[in-house]
């Protein structure tokens, strides 16, 4: 008995480790599948850790419903009209407001904007990302609410820059004392803000807790407290926002919607600029001999029956894309998705020579099997794809080879043989965007991007090179007036097609869950806070 | 003995040497650090360049593994300004920087082992607890109703994988009782955050996670020590305790026990390290805040140092236990003796 004893009392004394706390106010739960890395812009890529840090810190524009941008810490956003915006398009003045200030009263001006440049390119701090910034000429202020940025070349995605701005004031004397803020405190434990919400505090691996800006440049949210919990398995995840435990949630499978409207919550779809797709090698080096043929390569996209997928699989919530860059202006809307069209794949292999002459069921060509490598993560919904392509590219007879990595094999680059990186594939699936989304610039399809062992940085893994589309995407990416740049899309979404060196597999759209007693939310693909300070609580 | 114990001390050294060695060689085969930075698409490959040169990435496997052994800090890293490094080494007391969090790794590592020895060792103590009681009850009714239906129960419960163990606590005791308008067990986290860590609220969010961690081991564990009970209980020298007119009570628990419970000690020996370790599966599903939910997350992102430190906790872990369960023996087996 005694032994009981004593372990009731360890269990208490562990147990009992911090006074009780209330929230005071109105008070919402938002839940994220991943814990932030971060709370600092410069060291993540992670999508959940760039949409917790907007909470607290502002940029000098964002995003609404539409993706259309507009002013929060600039006075207007910059155009050749207003002359935010020089006529070649390679300098960009930016106004900002007057009286702008941090949560602790200091004030933030030009000087905030030039710290977070120095600290992105400081060589001290081993940052996720120095684009665009490493194309910047030079950054000046001439005075505290203005900033002017030159290009060397003009720069059409220029609206991806400044989306969250530093405190000097705070951090300066980090990076003086340390020559780096790789591990400043405030990475974690911010202590001003300029954003809708303060940062309270962060308990690791459970939640983070944020109060309501007074200060806040946009006005004081309505939710006087937001709190951001991590739930990383997608069972319990489910089961917290049907019992009302979140009020708010994303990144749901396809197959939880069903559920989820069944429990009353509300489910939308948000374009964030992803789409699922096939990436095909045509390497003459490194790919089957078949790929380089278009119409190999078009007979794969005919031969997957995506539509169906689509609607049992994905539960019919979402559907198959036609362009890198579908649900977009950028889109050219006179393309119609590859149909699934079998005995069209048939003729289109047997015109490229690809026959079955031995008779075991797959098509051949001097000698050389049709057998193509099919390459993905571990995700469970791209390996039921594999399995079903499997079967229905073998119907035209295509053979594939299905081959599984962890993501960050798969992932991996050049240098450590990353599959996709070293064109060590056929077929390679996954969901991509443009990097600087709603920005719709890629460099993902050029032919200097092509790797190898002298440019191991390359990121055109389709080792594709066609120097027209090279001369289009080169033409889009001075092209600062809006009208213009669509059109050259929509000639590059056309030859990209034709070339059908990537294929639309289904949008990869991001499903938001709202409780009900969320009101007045409104999402974007950027970011769900972009309109934070207006949401309210039922209760 | 306190010569055997320096002496273990002394072979443990060349010994986690060489598990060092190894575990940082099979972390380079898990993946690229640097491949997605947790994002959805691959790092832009300038920025990979760049960063592998700035994390030290870019050496050979056998400098990197000496800078985490011994640090950096008397190597050149910046030829330019004649920049020494800032690492002291794990030699030193300096387990690293998280790639991920860009965190210290002691200070993620030291965050986690509180919440995990919570959970690990309350599913310990119920486990030990309630299937030492169901064990020996058993032995001692043996082929009882209570014997059967156990030895039923348990082969079903051990059977089951403990993610299936979880979803079916959670759908029955949370998301059931929701429906059924009845009070539910939280399914993630370690408190409410609107309430604030509570004795209650830890409590109330231990249930689930604890249940599932100690139903599949109770069935082990009790079935374990139904058997040992069985060989001591049919001894000869238990048959001449109870002969000596010793109360039934007293030879169970005193004579009995004794002897059955050094196979246990050897079997919680085990047990030991994995406890600081934490329960990847069972954390990761209800979001405990512990090592294997960090370990997990570590692992996603290939983050080596924060997944060498948890590893070589492990591995001094099971030496110190090892250790420990060495001693106990002679403390439960007079016969016993290190020299």
């Amino acid at each position: 008995m005694r032994f009981f004893r004593i372990a009731l009392v360890v269990l208490a004394l562990m147990a009992v480790m911090a006074a009780p706390m209330q929230a005071q106010g109105k008070s919402a739960t938002v839940s994220w599948p991943q814990e932030p890395d971060t709370l600092s812009p410069l060291y993540t890529s992670m999508t959940f850790a760039g949409y917790t840090y907007q909470l607290y810190l502002s940029g000098a524009w964002a995003f609404d419903a539409d993706l259309t941008p507009f002013p929060v810490l600039v006075s207007e956003i910059p155009s050749v009209d207003n002359g935010g915006i020089n006529a070649d398009g390679t300098v960009f003045t930016l106004k900002l407001k007057e009286g702008l200030t941090w949560s602790d009263g200091d004030a933030l001006d030009s000087a905030d904007f030039l710290f977070t440049y120095e600290m992105i390119m400081a060589e001290g701090n081993a940052v996720g990302s120095r684009t665009p910034y490493d194309r910047f000429v030079s950054i000046e202020a001439p005075d505290a609410t203005t900033v002017v940025i030159t290009f060397a070349e003009p720069y059409a995605p220029w609206l991806s820059l400044f989306g969250a701005v530093l405190p000097e004031h705070v951090l300066r004397p980090v990076f003086e004392a340390e020559g780096s803020i790789d591990t400043a405190d405030f990475n974690r434990n911010p202590t001003v803000s300029s954003g809708p919400y303060v940062f309270e505090t962060w308990e690791v691996g459970s939640f983070m807790r944020f109060q309501a800006n007074p200060a806040y440049v946009l006005g004081q949210p309505k939710i006087d407290t937001l709190v951001v919990t991590f739930i990383p398995d997608e069972v319990a995840y489910v089961a917290a926002l049907i019992n009302g435990d979140s009020d708010l949630g994303t990144f749901v499978a396809f197959s939880d919607v069903p559920a989820l409207e069944e429990a009353g919550l509300t489910v939308e779809v948000i374009p964030s600029g992803y789409n699922e797709g096939w990436y095909l090698n045509t390497s003459a080096e490194r790919a089957h001999p078949a790929m380089t043929d278009v119409n190999v390569r078009k007979a794969i996209a005919m031969a997957f029956d995506r539509d169906d997928f689509n609607a049992t699989l994905n539960y019919g919530a979402t559907f198959t894309p036609h362009s890198f860059w579908e649900n977009t202006p950028y889109a050219n809307p006179d393309i119609d998705p590859y149909p699934f069209d079998p005995a069209m794949a048939a003729q289109l292999l047997d015109e490229a020579g690809w026959v079955d002459s031995n008779g075991d069921g797959t098509r051949d060509k001097d000698g050389v099997e049709l057998v193509l490598r099919f390459v993905t993560n571990t995700r469970g919904i791209r390996v039921d794809l594999q399995a079903i392509a499997q079967q229905q590219l073998a119907a035209v007879g295509i053979g594939t080879e299905l081959i599984n990595f962890p993501s960050d094999q798969f992932f991996a680059g050049y240098a450590e043989g990353g599959p996709i990186s070293t064109g060590q594939y056929d077929i390679a699936e996954l969901s991509t965007a443009p990097a600087t989304f709603p920005d719709p610039n890629t460099v993902r399809f050029l032919c200097s991007e092509i790797p190898s062992d002298e440019n191991p940085v390359g990121a055109n893994d389709n080792y594709y090179c066609d120097p027209e589309l090279d001369a289009l995407f080169e033409q889009q990416s001075s092209t600062t007036d809006l009208a213009e740049r669509i059109a050259i899309f929509h000639q590059i979404d056309q030859k990209m097609f034709d070339a059908a060196i990537w294929i639309g597999i289904w949008h990869d759209a991001d499903v938001w869950i709202t409780g009900s007693d969320l009101q007045n939310v409104a999402l974007n693909g950027v970011t769900p806070f972009w309109d934070v300070q207006n949401w309210d609580v039922a209760s | 003995m306190a010569r055997y114990v320096i002496r273990r001390l002394l072979q443990a050294i060349p010994l986690l040497l060489i598990v060092s060695f190894v575990l940082f060689a099979l972390m380079q085969a898990t993946g690229d650090p640097l491949a997605t930075m947790g994002g959805r698409q691959p790092t832009r490959a300038a920025d990979r360049e760049r960063l592998a040169r700035q994390l030290g990435l870019d050496q050979p496997i056998h400098v990197q593994y000496v800078y985490w052994l011994i640090g950096n800090d008397w190597v050149v890293v910046d030829a330019e300004t004649g920049r020494t490094g800032t690492r002291r080494g794990i030699l030193r007391g300096d387990f690293g920087v998280s790639y991920a969090t860009r965190q210290p790794v002691l200070e993620m590592i030291g965050g986690r082992v509180p919440d995990t020895l919570l959970l690990t060792l309350t599913a310990e103590v119920l486990i030990l607890t309630v299937s030492l009681g169901i064990g020996i009850f058993s032995a001692v009714r043996k082929y009882s109703f209570f014997d059967q239906a156990f030895t039923s129960i348990s082969f079903v419960l051990y059977s089951v994988p403990v993610f299936i163990m979880a979803y079916t606590l959670i759908y029955a005791f949370s998301i059931g009782l929701r429906r059924a308008g009845l009070p539910y067990f939280p399914t993630s986290g370690i408190f409410d955050p609107a309430i604030g860590r509570t004795f209650e609220q830890v409590v109330w969010h231990m249930v689930l996670p604890v249940l599932t961690l100690s139903l599949i081991s109770i069935a082990a564990y009790s079935r374990y020590i139904r058997s040992t009970m069985l060989e001591v209980i049919s001894s000869d020298y238990i048959r001449t305790a109870r002969s000596k007119g010793i109360t039934e009570r007293r030879t169970l628990f005193v004579h009995a026990f004794k002897n059955a419970s050094l196979p246990l000690i050897t079997l919680i020996g085990l047990d030991l390290p994995f406890l600081l370790g934490g329960a990847v599966v069972t954390e990761t599903i209800f979001a405990w805040p512990g090592m294997g939910y960090l370990f997990i997350n570590s692992l996603q992102r290939s983050d080596y140092p924060v997944l060498m430190g948890i590893l070589m906790l492990i591995a001094v872990g099971v030496v110190i236990s090892q250790l420990i369960v060495d001693l106990l023996y002679t403390v439960l087996d007079p016969r016993i003796r290190y020299s």
